[in-house]
């Protein structure tokens, strides 16, 4: 190769790769440099920002002073009653709304990929509802759970059972807007199980049939440990999103009532700082969220994470 | 043997009916209570179609209320989700583009750096965004509602995995007539990933389009409120009178085009979304 190149002097041929290696730098930074403007601008400069005021006495009116306070905001998010009510609502509706939605988009996926007739419009209407946004479905299950004049007691009316305080009773409320997400939400972990459904060999499935195994080990035995990867990204995906809910009860509850029963820790955060104007420890209380989440999430991948073999 | 098995059918497609009632009639109920004069609505027992439908609740919600600017809305949220989603379908893929083909030192860490942010929780930014924004001068202003959703790492990282899926043959290819790096990203890389292009287009307009706290905490003025905000504040101002047969009527505006494009696109919406692995929630 060397032999066939034309002997250039030294000194050109370097200074020419140089040349080239700093054009080719320099189209990377042209492509790169637009998105990652924003990149800095608004996800990396504000993660870091974000800390800086937690350790700050910071109101949401600019203008005022801004004192350092050191590790004050964190130590009131130890001793803060509402804090804690915040945070247990909030594992209570991830765990209901995870579990329900799990089981729901998991039996439909099946269903989906039964081969029924229609099944193109099965999958059509159970997926519709994750088209809405969260003020759609607020303001439909508002008057769904209505106690007097919604469609859920009267159905119960209808069939001699007594109407039921859905969201303003302190016993139900959560229950209650973990169902409406569950409705809200479970066409997309189905279309992710379809996905996982698809990649599992057929061929397993004949080999169990041959051996006579029911429906109900076929589904214990190949079914579940295959679709591991499937569900283990499915959990994640779902804790994460439930436990950052707010629509729901800000619509649903008039901002997390009765009481303090359906208030969740980002619409405490929204209060804190919104109504508060309280943006330190308002910054405070998204940090320490983060480490929960995290905590959470690394369990999950210890779990669930092993290898899977076929 | 056979009876049992079409018994087993039969359940299924009796679960499958249920399922889909169940799933349906929160729409049916919203168009209904939209169609019910204020009278019938508060009448126990309830009618669960109106003896009397009226068009009173649009007539009102359209044209009555000062404060109500719902087509506006609608606006609003369709310029929003479509500048950000077509700035995030250039600026990403170019992103993805130069750490998918382009050889420059730093590659890797530049990769690492915009992937680590996905391990970090949206909510962080909020606050921090928010005194930005402040001192940008751009709250209330579209200018809240579109710079800071062109941050998302993720669009980034799907798409140079998909980049990564493109044979190098082809690159290769143009290069021998002559492509440059230019003409390799616009004429052979984006339309060879036309399907991976629509799934984060569809993923990224609908978390725009339904996002309601970014809105709620930058926006005041009632021109500039996005679809979800304005129905949330509307519900707040005018849940009790006029009454729940208004609100259902705006939700009923909400999802009405909504339900129509997803029918339309369904098929590519929901192959989007097994084919990215993830939805936008």
């Amino acid at each position: 190769m060397a032999m066939v190149q034309p002997a250039l002097p030294a000194q050109p041929r370097r200074a020419a790769r140089r040349r080239r290696q700093l054009k080719g730098l320099l189209t990377a930074v042209l492509f790169l440099a637009p998105y990652t403007l924003f990149f800095l601008a608004f996800l990396v400069w504000p993660i870091f920002y974000g800390l800086f005021i937690s350790f700050h006495k910071w109101s949401l009116f600019p203008g005022q002073n801004e004192p350092f306070v050191g590790l004050d905001n964190y130590r009131t998010l130890l001793s803060d009653q509402e804090w804690w009510t915040a945070l247990q609502n909030t594992v209570e509706f991830t765990i209901i709304t995870v579990v329900l939605t799990f089981v729901v988009a998991l039996g439909a996926a099946m269903l989906v990929s039964a081969n029924l007739k229609g099944q193109t419009l099965f999958r059509l209407i159970f997926f519709a509802p994750v088209v809405l946004s969260v003020a759609v479905v607020g303001l439909v299950w508002t008057s769904m759970w209505n106690t007097d004049i919604g469609l859920v007691n009267n159905l119960l009316n209808r069939v001699n059972l007594p109407s039921v305080e859905w969201l303003s009773s302190v016993n139900l409320v959560i229950p209650s807007l973990s169902i409406t997400t569950a409705w809200w939400g479970f066409g997309l972990p189905m279309i992710i199980f379809l996905a996982g459904l698809r990649g599992i060999p057929p061929s397993l499935y004949d080999a169990a049939k041959v051996d006579g195994a029911g429906p109900g080990a076929v589904f214990v035995r190949i079914t579940l440990p295959l679709l591991r990867p499937t569900i283990l990204f499915v959990l994640v995906t779902q804790i994460i999103a439930q436990f950052q809910v707010f629509g729901q009860p800000l619509i649903l509850t008039n901002s997390g009532g009765p009481g303090t029963a359906s208030m969740t820790v980002i619409l405490y955060l929204y209060q804190v700082a919104w109504k508060f104007y309280n943006l330190g420890y308002a910054a405070t209380i998204a940090f320490a969220l983060a480490l929960i989440m995290g905590v959470v999430t690394a369990i999950q991948f210890i779990f669930l994470g092993r290898e899977v073999e076929y | 043997m056979r009876v049992s098995r079409r018994m087993g059918r039969f359940l299924l497609y009796l679960i499958a009916i249920i399922l889909s009632i169940i799933v349906l009639i929160p729409f049916l109920w919203a168009v209904s209570q939209s169609f019910t004069p204020a009278s019938e609505i508060f009448s126990i027992p309830i009618h669960v179609i109106p003896a009397h439908p009226t068009l009173e609740n649009y007539n009102v919600l359209f044209f009555k209320l000062g404060d109500v600017e719902i087509v506006r809305w609608f606006l609003n949220s369709l310029f929003v989700s479509t500048a950000v989603t077509l700035l995030i379908l250039l600026f990403d893929s170019m992103a993805a583009f130069a750490l998918s083909r382009l050889r420059f030192p730093g590659r890797m860490v530049v990769f690492f750096a915009f992937i680590s942010t996905m391990l970090i929780p949206a909510q962080v930014t909020f606050i921090p965004l928010y005194v930005e924004m402040q001192k940008l001068g751009f709250l209330d202003s579209y200018n809240s509602l579109i710079w800071p959703y062109l941050a998302n790492a993720f669009y980034v990282f799907l798409l140079r995995q998909f980049f990564q899926g493109i044979p190098r043959d082809l690159d290769e290819a143009a290069i021998v007539d002559g492509a440059g790096t230019f003409t390799i990203f616009w004429r052979v890389i984006l339309p060879n990933t036309k399907s991976a292009l629509a799934a984060v287009g569809i993923l990224s307009f609908t978390a725009v389009w339904n996002d309601l706290f970014w809105p709620m905490v930058t926006i005041n003025s009632v021109d500039l409120r996005t679809m979800p905000m304005g129905l949330t504040i509307m519900n707040l101002e005018y849940g009790g009178t006029p009454g729940p047969g208004l609100v259902m009527a705006s939700a009923v505006i909400a999802f009405l085009p909504v339900l129509i494009v997803y029918t339309i696109f369904q098929r590519s919406i929901v192959e989007g979304i097994s084919l990215t692995g993830l939805g936008g929630r």
